[in-house]
């Protein structure tokens, strides 16, 4: 017994440390949230959405890194991730969508919400459910949050040409964002919620509107080359 | 000719400057909705690939006290999730947890209290349960249907029961589990019963189990009801605070006879950043009778987690008295390194390494027990 214990620990601390992990975000308390977000909603439904069980799956997660502009998070952002898509409901008339995705903070988790309009993308409302973070006061305040009301991806991708080619460019949507006051120490979590802000965005874009920004991005990856 | 080039080469880049810089985007709209481009699948391939997840368990578990009596429990496992939908709402949910478990010696601890009698192979069930959502719609019109959405829901199966903070926290894997193993012999029982939110700050689970723990029997016992009210999910979500009330009267089943048992019970847990991560503290308290013996129950726990979510620390206190007979109370540590950490535990991998100090016991004398477990699911 006492080989087979000896054994069985080696084996298990020998584990490859490659098998990383994936987070899921759902509403905590969906059938309330989603009442607040839209008074109106007389049901909703929750889809789980996992990249291996999407047409191209594997191909839509390699793109992800390059939509996003940065490293995934072997933690939080893995391949096998599930992810839920709340569609709400005034009737038969799908009124609203809602996604959140976790981000890592400085602290821990930053799951970042967005309520987005069915038909056109177009954010409703941003907002936070989880956030661990010395600036998580300042980050859900409402005037900071209500400067992303109407933006969609396309104006994030909008933005990777304008923040290169030309700064202070009046069409750049994401770029006239006016950051909360935050001392140094908040930083890394304020653009850690952009980024969560836009890779909510992507993923509507691949599980909901099929692609629809895709042009924004391969214009932008074009203009950024001449 | 001279003069009218040099001109022209000062002016030629003031000139560029002055022209308005273009948009590369002025042409560009996003692509037709992508609706009509859905899938059509058979019902078949909808019910395995719409709202369906399949998850994976291995796990690998050695314990030893400090008389070197050394037990092994390996396991395969897997859990079914299934949840149905019409076009507008999600109306039903499905759960089911099974492993495949071989046990050879067998050690007292925490998450493996009903192993003792389950030497060799076995399979075992954990979650067994149906939800129905909001089974008051068809009652209800549009308008009363949105405002009572979450409000009334029906549960049925075998699942943790509902008194402290079991319902709200996954211990399927875990080493450390909450108190009602010790408060009632059992951590899950089979039920049927209520759930929802009553406003946007509380919830509610009213509940009558079956008070057999994990086998569904009926040697005469009446059977418990179980009231829980809840802080709603949103103190914990902005505040890193969850808590309630329970109560349970009725009686269960002990050594296959029916017991009377009454407790009612006040739980928290608060999460608060600190450096480097995050610290959890955990409470539970009970009290109350088994027939006409008085029962106790106090848990604390602190825990410590990397911001990274890459490892963690814990301890915890627990203490179980009856007056007739006597006290168990233990305090244990353990550490755990994750190499992966799904908030949501839909994705977990860790090795963990746990001992238990026992400081009252009964029957018997306290012991030291080690715990080294490997755990993957997916």
């Amino acid at each position: 017994m006492t080989r087979i214990f000896i054994l069985f620990a080696l084996l298990a601390a020998a584990r490859p440390q490659q098998m990383l992990g994936a987070i899921g975000c759902t509403l905590s308390n969906p059938a309330e949230d989603l009442k607040y977000l839209y008074p109106t909603m007389t049901t909703f439904k929750e889809e789980l959405m996992e990249f291996p069980k999407l047409k191209d799956g594997a191909a839509a997660f390699q793109g992800l890194r390059a939509r996003l502009g940065s490293d995934l998070d072997p933690i939080y952002e893995t391949y096998e991730t599930p992810y839920t898509v709340y569609s709400v409901f005034q009737g038969a008339t799908k009124i609203g969508i809602v996604h959140g995705v976790n981000v890592p903070g400085k602290g821990g988790v930053i799951q970042v919400f967005v309520s987005a309009d069915p038909k056109t993308g177009e954010i409703r409302s941003f907002f936070f459910q989880r956030l661990e973070s010395p600036a998580a006061r300042q980050l859900r305040s409402k005037e900071f949050r209500a400067q992303f009301t109407g933006l969609t991806l396309a104006d994030f991708y909008k933005h990777d040409y304008y923040a290169a080619a030309q700064p202070g460019a009046k069409a750049d949507k994401v770029g006239a964002i006016q950051p909360p006051a935050l001392d140094p120490a908040g930083k890394h979590d304020y653009d850690a919620s952009l980024r969560g802000l836009r890779k909510n965005l992507i993923l509507l874009d691949y599980f909901v509107y099929g692609r629809r920004f895709e042009p924004f991005f391969e214009r932008a990856q074009q203009a950024r080359k001449q | 000719m001279r003069f009218s080039l040099a001109i022209a080469l000062i002016l030629a880049p003031l000139m560029a400057q002055e022209k308005p810089a273009t948009d590369p985007f002025a042409d560009l709209n996003p692509a037709p909705p992508a609706e009509d481009r859905a899938p059509q699948y058979s019902w078949l391939a909808r019910f395995f690939k719409q709202n369906f997840a399949f998850r994976e368990e291995l796990m690998s578990e050695f314990t030893s006290d400090v008389a070197g009596t050394y037990a092994s429990r390996q396991s395969a496992g897997f859990e079914v999730q299934k949840k149905f939908s019409t076009e507008t709402s999600t109306v039903a949910g499905f759960d089911f947890q099974g492993r495949f478990v071989r046990r050879d010696g067998y050690n007292p601890v925490l998450n493996d209290m009903e192993g003792a009698t389950r030497a060799g192979w076995r399979f075992e069930y954990h979650n067994l349960y149906v939800d129905l959502y909001n089974i008051a719609n068809p009652l209800l019109g549009g308008t009363a249907r949105g405002r009572n959405a979450g409000r009334f829901n029906f549960r049925a199966g075998h699942f943790y029961v509902p008194f402290g903070l079991n319902l709200q926290t996954d211990t399927h894997g875990t080493l450390l589990q909450l108190s009602n193993e010790s408060n009632f012999g059992f951590e899950r029982d089979w039920y049927t019963g209520f759930w929802g939110s009553i406003n946007r700050h509380l919830n509610y689970d009213a509940y009558y189990l079956a008070g057999s723990g994990y086998d569904l029997k009926f040697r005469g016992q009446s059977g418990l009801a179980a009231v829980r009210l809840s802080l709603s999910s949103r103190y914990s979500s902005q505040y890193g605070l969850e808590g309630g009330v329970s109560s349970i009267t009725g009686e269960r089943l002990a050594d296959n006879l029916p017991l009377r048992t009454r407790r009612i019970g006040v739980d928290g847990r608060y999460r608060h950043p600190a450096p480097g991560g995050t610290l959890t503290f955990t409470t539970e308290l009970s009290a109350g009778r088994d027939a006409r013996d008085t029962v106790s129950m106090d848990l604390q726990q602190a825990e410590y987690l990397r911001a990274s979510r890459r490892w963690g620390i814990a301890t915890q206190f627990r203490r179980f008295s009856r007056a007739n007979v006597g006290a168990t109370a233990s305090v244990l540590s353990e550490f755990t390194w994750y190499f992966r950490n799904d908030v949501a535990g839909s994705n977990s991998h860790w090795l963990k390494l746990n001992v238990e100090r026992q400081i009252q016991n009964f029957p018997g004398p306290p012991q030291t027990i080690v715990a080294l477990q490997y755990y993957w699911y997916r």
